[in-house]
C-alpha cells in the first residue's frame, strides 16, 4: 500500500456523515418509510433545518418516483407535495449537471426546464393553498433561478419566505446566488444584500457567514488567481471576513445547525486562499474530516484542494 | 320601475330620473358583425348619422361597440326629440356628400387615439374575424363605397333591430323614429384562434393583461371585483410593483362574459408583476377567497342598485339585453341575486376563468412555467407550390400556390389559405399583405423576393374585391429594399500568404530570442546583480518585439475562425 501523504484522515464530503440524523432521514427515504420521514420533519425546529432536510430527502436517487406515488395516495399532504416538488428539481438539476450554462446541450436544457416547470406548477398550487409555506417558497426561489424568471420575481419569492421566516439562511443564500453576475445580477447588489442580512440577524446566527459567501463569489469572478488572492488579502476584506466569522460560527451564542460544517469550510477556504493559514487552521480544526463539496468545488477539484490547504494550515506538529 | 312601450315600432323602455332627460337609441350592430376587409362600416355610419348635430350645445355622443351602436343625448325634451329624430332621418338617408370627409375624420380619430393595453387580446383569442376585429385598425373605411355604406345602414339600422331608452317622465311629445323596416339580428358566434387554454402570448405592452371567457352571471361580476381587490393588494399595496391595477366584467353575448384584468409594470419589475399575477389567479382557483372581499364587492354592487337613480342608470344595459336576448330582471331580483352570491360561487367562476384564461406578457417573458400554453406563433399547415427565395435571408422562402401563400423558414412559418383569408391589403407599388382567419399574416414585398410578376398576379386573382383593402400609396423611402446578405468571411490568397510569412518569420525569431532570454535568466540566477537584471529585461524585451507580429496575426486568424458574433 502506498503511504498516505497526508498525516490527517481522508476527507469526507458526505453531509450525512457529518450530521448523522440526516443519514437516518436518507435511510428512511431509501427504505420508503414515510412515518419516520414525517416524524423527522416534525422534530425539526426551524425553517433552515427543514430546508436542508427537504433537499437531503429529495436528493436520494429515484426519490421523485416514490414521492409521485405518495402524492397520488395523499393529495392533501403539503409536506409530501413539497418533497415531490423538491425531488423534481433535484432530478432536473442532475440532468443539467454542474456544467456552466454554455456547455449544457439544448436537449439537456429542455429536460431540465421540463422538470423545473412541473415542480414550479406544483409549488404554485402549494403556495396558493398555503401562502405561509416557507419550504415551498424557498423551492420556488430555485425554480425561478433555473427557469431564469428574472431578478424581480426572484426577489418577490425571497420576500415571501422572509415574511414568515425573517432570517431564513437557506433563502438568503439562494437570493445571494441570484444577485451574482453569473445569474444576471451585479456584485454591488449582492454585497448590499449580504450585508443587510448579516446586520439584521441576531449575534451568533449563521447569517453573517453570507458576507464570507459573497467574498468567495468575488474571488471566483477574478480571471487572475494572483489578483483574486490579493483582493482577499485587502485589509478591509479581511476585516469583514473575520467579523463574519466572529458574528456567526465563532460567536459564543452560535448554535450548530446543518450549515455549521459548510460555514467553517467556507472560512477555511477563504483564509487559505488569502494565504492566512493560521486563521484557516481554526476552521479546519473545527471541521475535522468533513469537507464541503460546494465550497471546495469553487477552487477546482474539491478533495485535492481540501487536503492541500488543510495540510498546509494544520502543518506538522499540530496537536490533534 | 321600468316601463315598456313602443315608439314608431321601436321597443322603448322608460324610467324616471331626477335630472334632465337622457335618452339613447341602441342598435344591435357593432364591429364584430363586420369583416376585416370592410371594418369600420358601422363606425362610419355612426359618424354620418351624427354629422348634422355637430353645432348644438347639448351633450350627445355616438359609440360603436363590439355588438351594439349607441346614440345618446341628454338635455331638454325638445332637444332630445330633435336629436333622435335627426339621427333616424339621417340613418334613413345618409348624407353621402360627407362620405370623404367623415372617412378622413375616422382616420384622424384612429391615429390620435392611444392604444389600450388589452388591444391585442381579441386577435389572439378569436383571430381576424368577429370579436377579433376589435384588435384591428378600421382598414375597410378607405375602400367603402356609398352603396356599401347605404346597404349596411339599411340592413342593420332598422326599427326591428333597435331599442330606445328614455330616462325621464315618458316619451317626449313629438318624438318620431322613422327607421326602415328590417329584422332583429342575432349576436355573431365567436371564432377561436386558441387550440388550448389557458394560454399566453408575448404582447407589445409593458402591462400584463389577462382575460377569460366565463358563463354570464352575477357571481362572475363579483369574481371580477374580488380579482381586482386581490391584484391591487398583492401588486400595489404589498409588492409596490404596479401603479395601475384594474379589472372589468363585460358581457359578450347572452351566454358568456369576458373578465379582463391588467396591471402595469416598470421594465425591471415586470417579472414580479407576472409572478404576482399568476399567484393571485392560482390562489382564487384553489378557492382561497376571502369572504370579506366577497362581502365588500357585494356591498358595493348592492349600494349602486339601491341608488335613487339606479333604474335610470341601467336603462342602456336593459336595452342591450333586449337586443341580445338576455332576460332582464327587476332591481329587486338583481339585489337578491347579488346578495345570494357565496364564496363557493366565486370559486366556481375562478376555476372557469383560470381554465379559459389568456395571458399577455411583456417582451422577454413567457408563462409556460406557470402552466399557460404558448398561443400559436407558427402556422401548422403548408401550401403546395413553387418557392421563391428571399433576397435577404438564405433559409427563408415565399411559397405562392393555388391554395394560398406562405412564408417558410427553417423553424416554421406563416401560411394564409385563400379560402381562409380575412383580407388582403394592397398597395399601389405591388406590396400585398394577407391576413388569415387565424390572424396569421403573410406580407409580400416584391422588392424582397426573387418572385416573377405572374406569380404575384395569382394573389390578386385569388381574392374577390370585397376581401381586398386598397391602401394609400407609400413614400418611396417607405418601400423596403433588401439588405445585403451577410457575406461569408474569406481571406484573399495574397493576404493569407503575407500572414503565413509573418507567422513564420516572427514566430521563429521571437521563439529563438525567448530561448536566449531564458538562458540569460537562468545564468543570472546564479550571479544576481543589477547588471543581470538589466540583461534579463533587455533580452525579454527583444523576444517580445520579435514575436509580437506573430501573436497579432495569430489572434486575428483565430477571431476569423470563430466567425462574426
Amino acid at each position: 500500500m502506498p503511504p498516505n501523504p497526508s498525516p490527517f484522515p481522508p476527507p469526507d464530503f458526505d453531509l450525512t456523515h457529518a450530521y448523522p440524523d440526516l443519514a437516518a432521514l436518507r435511510g428512511a427515504v431509501v427504505a420508503r418509510d414515510w412515518p419516520s420521514i414525517s416524524a423527522f420533519f416534525d422534530r425539526l425546529p426551524d425553517a433552515d433545518r427543514r430546508n436542508v432536510a427537504v433537499r437531503t430527502a429529495a436528493e436520494v436517487d429515484g426519490a421523485d418516483q416514490w414521492f409521485a406515488e405518495l402524492v397520488a395516495a395523499n393529495p392533501d399532504s403539503s409536506l409530501i407535495r413539497v418533497l415531490y416538488a423538491a425531488s423534481l428539481i433535484e432530478a432536473g438539476w442532475a440532468v443539467r449537471s454542474s456544467y456552466s450554462a454554455k456547455y449544457v446541450s439544448r436537449e439537456q436544457f429542455k429536460v431540465f426546464h421540463d422538470y423545473l416547470r412541473r415542480s414550479e406548477q406544483l409549488l404554485i398550487d402549494i403556495t396558493a393553498r398555503e401562502p405561509d409555506n416557507v419550504l415551498a417558497w424557498a423551492l420556488r426561489q430555485i425554480t425561478a433561478l433555473g427557469l431564469e424568471l428574472g431578478q424581480a420575481e426572484a426577489r418577490r419569492r425571497y420576500d415571501h419566505v422572509a415574511r414568515y421566516a425573517p432570517h431564513c439562511f437557506f433563502a438568503q443564500s439562494r437570493m445571494l446566488q441570484q444577485l451574482c453576475p453569473k445569474w444576471s445580477g451585479d456584485f454591488d447588489k449582492a454585497y448590499a444584500f449580504a450585508r443587510e442580512c448579516a446586520e439584521a440577524a441576531p449575534d451568533g446566527a449563521i447569517n453573517a457567514a453570507l458576507v464570507a459567501d459573497y467574498y468567495l463569489e468575488r474571488w471566483l469572478d477574478f480571471g487572475d488567481k494572483a489578483e483574486a488572492a490579493a483582493f482577499l488579502r485587502r485589509p478591509e476584506v479581511q476585516q469583514e471576513i473575520r467579523r463574519a466569522g466572529g458574528r456567526s460560527v465563532l460567536h459564543p451564542a452560535h448554535e450548530r445547525g446543518y450549515k455549521w460544517y459548510w460555514a467553517h469550510n467556507l472560512f477555511a477556504a477563504l483564509f487559505s486562499l488569502a494565504g492566512d493559514y493560521a486563521a484557516a487552521a481554526v476552521h479546519f480544526r473545527a471541521v475535522g474530516p468533513y469537507g464541503d463539496r460546494f465550497v471546495w468545488g469553487y477552487l477546482g477539484e474539491p478533495t485535492r484542494n481540501f487536503v492541500e490547504h488543510r495540510d498546509r494550515a494544520l502543518g506538522t506538529g499540530v496537536t490533534r | 320601475m321600468i316601463k315598456e312601450t313602443e315608439v314608431d315600432g321601436v321597443p322603448t323602455v322608460v324610467a324616471p330620473t331626477q335630472g334632465p332627460m337622457h335618452a339613447g337609441l341602441v342598435f344591435r350592430v357593432g364591429r364584430a358583425d363586420e369583416t376585416l376587409a370592410r371594418s369600420g362600416l358601422t363606425h362610419l355610419v355612426e359618424h354620418l348619422a351624427l354629422h348634422g348635430h355637430g353645432l348644438t350645445d347639448y351633450h350627445f355622443n355616438g359609440a360603436t361597440g363590439p355588438t351594439v351602436t349607441h346614440f345618446h343625448m341628454s338635455g331638454s325634451e325638445s332637444a332630445v326629440v330633435e336629436f333622435l329624430t335627426g339621427v333616424c332621418t339621417a340613418l334613413a338617408n345618409l348624407p353621402m356628400h360627407r362620405l370623404a370627409t367623415e372617412k378622413e375624420i375616422l382616420r384622424t380619430e384612429w391615429s390620435s387615439r392611444t392604444s389600450p393595453a388589452n388591444e391585442q387580446m381579441p386577435l389572439w383569442r378569436y383571430g381576424a374575424r368577429d370579436y377579433g376585429l376589435l384588435s384591428y385598425e378600421e382598414w375597410g373605411v378607405s375602400s367603402l363605397t356609398a352603396e356599401e355604406v347605404e346597404w349596411w345602414a339599411r340592413t342593420w339600422f332598422t326599427r326591428e333591430n333597435a331599442v330606445l331608452w328614455i330616462a325621464g317622465d315618458g316619451v317626449p311629445a313629438g318624438l318620431s323614429l322613422r327607421l326602415p323596416s328590417g329584422a332583429r339580428r342575432p349576436v355573431p358566434a365567436a371564432s377561436s384562434a386558441l387550440p388550448v387554454t389557458p394560454a399566453y402570448f408575448v404582447g407589445p405592452s409593458k402591462s400584463i393583461v389577462f382575460d377569460a371567457v366565463v358563463r354570464r352571471r352575477t357571481a362572475a361580476s363579483v369574481f371580477t371585483g374580488v380579482l381586482q381587490r386581490e391584484l391591487f393588494r398583492d401588486l400595489r399595496q404589498e409588492g409596490g410593483y404596479s401603479y395601475t391595477v384594474d379589472a372589468s366584467y363585460d358581457p359578450r353575448d347572452n351566454q358568456v362574459a369576458i373578465v379582463t384584468a391588467l396591471a402595469d409594470a416598470l421594465p425591471e419589475k415586470q417579472s414580479a408583476v407576472l409572478g404576482g399575477f399568476v399567484d393571485v389567479l392560482a390562489r382564487l382557483k384553489v378557492g382561497r377567497i376571502d369572504k370579506a372581499d366577497v362581502e365588500a364587492v357585494v356591498g358595493q354592487g348592492d349600494e349602486s342598485l339601491r341608488h335613487p337613480e339606479a333604474e335610470a342608470a341601467r336603462l342602456a344595459s336593459v336595452a342591450v339585453n333586449m337586443l341580445t336576448g338576455y332576460p332582464n330582471r327587476t332591481l329587486e331580483e338583481l339585489r337578491d341575486e347579488l346578495r345570494a352570491v357565496t364564496v363557493d360561487d366565486v370559486h366556481e367562476v375562478a376555476v372557469e376563468a383560470s381554465n379559459s384564461g389568456l395571458l399577455m406578457v411583456p417582451r422577454g417573458h413567457c408563462a409556460d412555467w406557470a402552466g399557460y400554453a404558448e398561443a400559436p406563433c407558427q402556422s401548422t399547415d403548408r401550401i403546395d407550390g413553387p418557392a421563391y427565395p428571399s433576397r435577404e435571408h438564405d433559409d427563408v422562402s415565399l411559397v405562392i400556390g393555388q391554395q394560398g401563400v406562405g412564408i417558410v423558414t427553417a423553424t416554421g412559418g406563416s401560411t394564409v389559405r385563400f379560402d381562409r383569408c380575412s383580407a388582403m391589403l394592397a398597395w399601389p407599388d405591388g406590396a400585398r399583405e394577407l391576413i388569415g382567419h387565424d390572424a396569421f399574416v403573410v406580407r409580400v414585398e416584391p422588392t424582397l423576393w426573387e418572385v416573377p410578376p405572374q406569380a404575384l398576379a395569382i394573389l390578386d386573382a385569388a381574392l374577390p374585391p370585397h376581401q381586398v383593402i386598397t391602401m394609400p400609396a407609400r413614400q418611396p423611402d417607405a418601400i423596403p429594399q433588401p439588405k445585403p446578405k451577410p457575406k461569408p468571411v474569406t481571406v484573399s490568397p495574397a493576404r493569407n500568404g503575407f500572414e503565413m510569412t509573418v507567422l513564420a518569420v516572427s514566430g521563429v525569431a521571437g521563439g529563438l530570442a525567448a530561448l536566449f532570454a531564458i538562458a540569460v535568466t537562468i545564468t543570472a540566477l546564479t550571479d544576481p546583480g543589477l547588471d543581470a537584471v538589466i540583461a534579463i529585461i533587455f533580452f525579454w524585451a527583444v523576444a517580445a518585439i520579435l514575436g509580437a507580429p506573430a501573436a497579432v496575426v495569430y489572434r486575428r486568424r483565430r477571431k476569423r475562425k470563430a466567425g462574426p458574433a
